[in-house]
C-alpha cells in the first residue's frame, strides 16, 4: 500500500506539488488526471526517485517503509515501476541485454536466483507475445529507431518482466493511435492483480475506457482537488478541466 | 638574413645522442653498411630536429621535450623466463589465449622458444627476427625498411630507426590468406628502468590477406621508455587487419609510430586499444599509393589517474577513388587527458576521395580533459570529406532510466560507459578479439562479466 501525505516538491526551486495526499491500497487501480502543469508527471518522477526533484515536506510510505529514503534502484527492487512518458534511447545497449540486466538485478536484490539465459529467453518470448512485440526488435539497441507505440509497448514489457507491486504509468497513452492504446491497455490489464497497485496518470479519459480504474483523483495546482469513482473521469470528459484551473494552468505549466 | 642557429639541447636530448654513440657498435647490423648508413642518417635527422615540443603543431598537447627528463639505458636481453602465466599476467588472459601464430619479443629480443616461426613458414609467411635480418638484410626487407610511407620530419621515428634493436620482419606471400592472426607480443623485462626500441616490418604481397595483432604488455619493469614502430606495406588487392593492444606499465612512456602504405584495390582495417602507460603517443601515418583502396582506422582508449594518451593520425589521399574512415572513442577519468589529432590530406587530382573521421570522449570526472583537433586539407574538388568530435559526461537521464529498472547506479554507469566504448569496439570484426576487448573494458571498469 502506498501512502502519500502532504507532499511538497520543488523542481528548479519552484514548488510544483503543494501538499498532495493520496492513498493507494494494494490491488487497486487509481487514475490521476488533471490539467497540464498540475503536477502529474512530477508525482510520477518523485515516486521513481529522480534526482532533481526536491521533496521539501511530507512523506511517501510504501509497504510501511519510507520510499523517499530509497535510491531509484532500491525502489525498483522493492516493487516500484515507472512506465516513462518518454522512454529513453540508449545506443550501444541491446534491448535484450538491458532487459536481462534489469531482471537479474531486481531478482538479486529480492534475494531470488538470477535467471539463466535460456530461462530468461523463454520468459521474454512469452511476455513479448502478449504485447505483440517482435523478438527481433529486442536485438536492436534500446528504443533506438522504435516507433512511439513500440517504445510504450517496450515499457509495458519491462513492467511485465520486473513484476512490480506498484505500477506508475505516466501518460502511457500519449502519442498513440487507438490500436496502440488498445494493445498497451491489454498488456496493462493482464498485469492487474490483487497483489498489485497501479497509478495510471493521464490527461485524457480515453485510456480509462480500456483500463477501468477503481478510483479517480484530479490534480490541480499540486494537490488532489477531487476524488471519486470511475464516473468522475467521464464527467471530466464532458466538462473539461475548467473548474480545475485549466485556463490558469499556463502559469503553472 | 642569417640568424645564428641556437644549438641548445636539453639533458635528455643530449642523452639520446650519447645513447646512440655508446651503443652504435653493438647495435644489430653494425657491420652492414646499408644498415649503419640508415642509422647514421636517422640520428643526424634527430640531431637536427631535437625532441618534439608543444610549439610543433603535431605535438601541441604532448610536450615530449618537457616531459622527458632522463633517458634510461637500453634494455639488455637477459633471456628471462617467460611462460603462459607471465603472458597471461602481462596481456590479460583473454588476449593471451587468442588463437594465433605467436611471435613473442621480450626485452627487445624475438624469442624463438615462444614463437611459432615454423607454423608461419608453413602458412606462406617469411618471419624473421629483425635483429638477425639486420646483420644481412634480405632484398625484400631492403626495399621496405624505413621506406614505407617514410617521414623525414618525425624525430621519434628517426630515433627508432637509429636505435632499433629488435622486433620482427614479416613477408606474407602473394595471394596467401592466413587462417589465424599473427600475434606479435612485445613485452618489457624486469628490474631497473630502461628503454627499448623495437621495429616491426610487414610486407603483404599482392592479394594476400592477414590479421596482425601487436600486444604491448609489461612483465613489471619500472619506468619503461618504449619507442615502437611498425611499417606495413600492402600490395595491390591485399587486405590487412592490424590491431594494437597497449597495456604497458602505469609509469611507462609509450611512443608508437605506424607507417602504412596501401597499393591499389587494397584494404586496411586497423584498431588501437589503449589502457596502459603513463604517457602514450600513438602516431599513425597512412597513405594511399594505389587507386580504389579503403582504410578504416579506429580505436578506443580508457585512461584514469594522470594518464595521458595522444593519438595523431595523418591520412594522405594521393590518388583518386579511395575511402578512409577514422573512429575513436575515449573514456577519461581522474585527471586523465586524451587527445585526438586527425588530419586528412587530399592531394590535387585525388578525385572521388571519401574521407571521414569522428572522435568522441566520455569524461567521468571534472578534471579529465579531451582535446580534439580534426583537420582537413583538400586540394581536389570532387571529394566527400567530413569530421566530427564530441565530448561530454554521462547522461543523467539515461542513468536514471536504467536505475529505475533496478540496475544499481554503479552498474548502470558501467553499462553506459561500455555502450559508449562499444560503438568503437564493434568495429573489430574478429569475434574472439572483440570479445577480449569488451572484457578488458569491463575489467577496466571493475565490472564482473558473466
Amino acid at each position: 500500500m502506498l501512502e502519500i501525505k502532504n507532499l511538497h516538491v520543488n523542481v528548479d526551486g519552484r514548488e510544483i506539488l503543494k501538499g498532495l495526499d493520496l492513498t493507494l491500497p494494494q490491488g487497486e487501480v487509481h487514475a490521476v488526471m488533471g490539467p497540464n502543469g498540475s503536477g502529474k508527471s512530477t508525482l510520477a518522477y518523485v515516486l521513481a526517485g529522480k534526482e532533481d526533484y526536491e521533496v521539501t515536506a511530507g512523506s511517501v510510505t510504501w509497504k510501511g517503509e519510507d520510499l523517499l529514503a530509497m535510491s531509484p534502484s532500491e525502489r525498483a527492487a522493492s516493487g516500484v515501476f515507472l512506465a516513462f512518458q518518454y522512454p529513453l534511447e540508449i545506443p550501444g545497449v541491446a534491448t535484450m541485454t538491458f532487459l536481462r540486466t534489469a531482471v537479474n538485478a531486481v531478482r538479486k536484490a529480492r534475494g531470488e536466483e538470477e535467471l539463466s539465459t535460456p530461462d530468461f529467453l523463454r520468459l521474454v518470448r512469452a511476455k513479448a507475445k502478449l504485447l505483440k512485440i517482435d523478438i527481433e526488435m529486442l536485438k536492436r539497441p534500446l528504443n533506438v529507431g522504435f516507433s512511439g507505440g513500440e517504445k510504450k509497448r517496450n515499457e509495458i514489457l519491462q513492467m511485465a518482466l520486473l513484476e512490480p507491486a506498484l505500477c506508475v504509468l505516466d501518460e502511457t497513452d500519449s502519442g498513440l493511435d487507438i490500436d496502440a492504446v488498445r494493445i498497451v491497455a491489454e498488456g496493462v490489464n493482464a498485469l492487474r492483480s490483487p497483489k498489485r497497485a497501479m497509478l495510471v496518470i493521464t490527461h485524457y479519459q480515453r485510456l480509462l475506457n480500456y483500463i477501468v480504474p477503481d478510483r479517480v483523483h484530479v490534480l490541480s495546482d499540486g494537490r488532489v482537488a477531487r476524488s471519486g469513482g470511475p464516473e468522475l473521469a467521464l464527467e471530466l470528459e464532458e466538462s473539461g478541466y475548467a473548474e480545475f484551473g485549466e485556463a490558469a494552468s499556463g502559469a503553472a505549466a | 638574413m642569417d640568424l645564428p642557429v641556437q644549438q641548445f639541447r636539453t639533458k635528455a636530448e643530449q642523452e639520446l645522442l650519447d645513447l646512440f654513440t655508446s651503443a652504435e657498435k653493438a647495435l644489430p647490423g653494425a657491420r652492414n653498411k646499408w644498415v649503419s648508413d640508415l642509422r647514421t642518417k636517422a640520428i643526424e635527422a634527430y640531431g637536427r630536429l631535437g625532441l618534439p615540443h608543444r610549439r610543433i603543431e603535431a605535438w601541441k598537447y604532448t610536450d615530449l621535450r618537457a616531459r622527458l627528463a632522463d633517458v634510461n639505458p637500453l634494455l639488455k636481453a637477459e633471456g628471462i623466463a617467460v611462460g603462459e602465466a607471465e603472458l597471461k599476467h602481462a596481456l590479460g588472459s583473454e588476449v593471451a589465449k587468442l588463437p594465433a601464430y605467436r611471435l613473442v619479443v621480450v626485452e627487445g629480443d624475438l624469442r624463438a622458444d615462444l614463437s611459432d616461426m615454423a607454423g608461419l613458414k608453413e602458412a606462406g609467411v617469411e618471419a624473421v627476427s629483425l635483429a638477425h635480418a639486420l646483420e644481412k638484410p634480405p632484398s625484400w626487407l631492403k626495399t621496405a625498411l624505413a621506406q614505407v610511407n617514410p617521414r623525414e620530419d618525425d624525430p621519434v621515428l628517426a630515433l627508432n630507426t637509429a636505435l632499433m634493436t629488435g622486433g620482427v620482419a614479416l613477408r606474407i606471400g602473394a595471394s596467401v590468406t592466413l587462417k589465424k592472426p599473427v600475434h606479435i607480443i612485445l613485452l618489457d623485462g624486469r628490474g631497473e628502468p630502461a628503454s627499448t626500441v623495437t621495429r616491426n616490418v610487414v610486407v603483404a604481397e599482392p592479394g594476400s590477406s592477414a590479421m596482425l595483432v601487436e600486444s604491448f604488455g609489461s612483465l613489471g619493469l619500472r619506468g619503461l621508455q618504449r619507442n615502437a614502430a611498425t611499417e606495413v606495406r600492402i600490395g595491390d588487392k591485399g587486405a590487412i587487419k592490424h590491431v594494437k593492444l597497449q597495456r604497458e606499465g602505469e609509469d611507462a612512456l609509450h611512443l608508437s609510430t605506424w607507417l602504412v602504405e596501401l597499393g591499389a584495390d587494397a584494404r586496411y582495417d586497423a584498431f588501437q586499444f589503449s589502457i596502459g602507460a603513463s604517457v602514450a603517443r600513438n602516431q599513425i601515418y597512412a597513405r594511399f599509393a594505389g587507386e580504389g583502396s579503403v582504410l578504416d582506422i579506429s580505436g578506443a582508449f580508457l585512461m584514469r589517474g594522470r594518464q595521458h594518451c595522444d593519438t595523431m593520425l595523418l591520412v594522405e589521399h594521393r590518388v583518386p577513388r579511395c575511402t578512409s574512415r577514422e573512429f575513436f572513442k575515449g573514456v577519461l577519468d581522474g585527471e586523465a587527458r586524451g587527445i585526438f589529432q586527425g588530419k586528412i590530406i587530399v592531394s590535387p587530382g585525388a578525385q572521388k576521395t571519401d574521407g571521414k573521421q569522428m572522435a568522441g570522449a566520455l569524461l567521468l570526472s571534472e578534471a579529465a580533459e579531451f582535446d580534439s583537433k580534426p583537420e582537413l586539407e583538400i586540394f581536389a574538388d570532387d571529394v566527400i570529406c567530413g569530421h566530427g568530435s564530441t565530448s561530454g559526461q554521462i547522461d543523467e537521464d539515461l542513468l536514471f532510466y536504467l536505475e529505475s529498472r533496478g540496475i544499481p547506479e554503479a552498474e548502470a554507469r558501467a553499462l553506459l560507459i561500455q555502450a559508449f566504448v562499444g560503438e568503437a569496439l564493434e568495429r573489430v570484426e574478429d569475434e574472439a578479439l572483440r570479445d577480449a576487448l569488451v572484457r578488458a573494458s569491463a575489467a577496466w571498469l571493475g565490472v564482473e562479466f558473466d
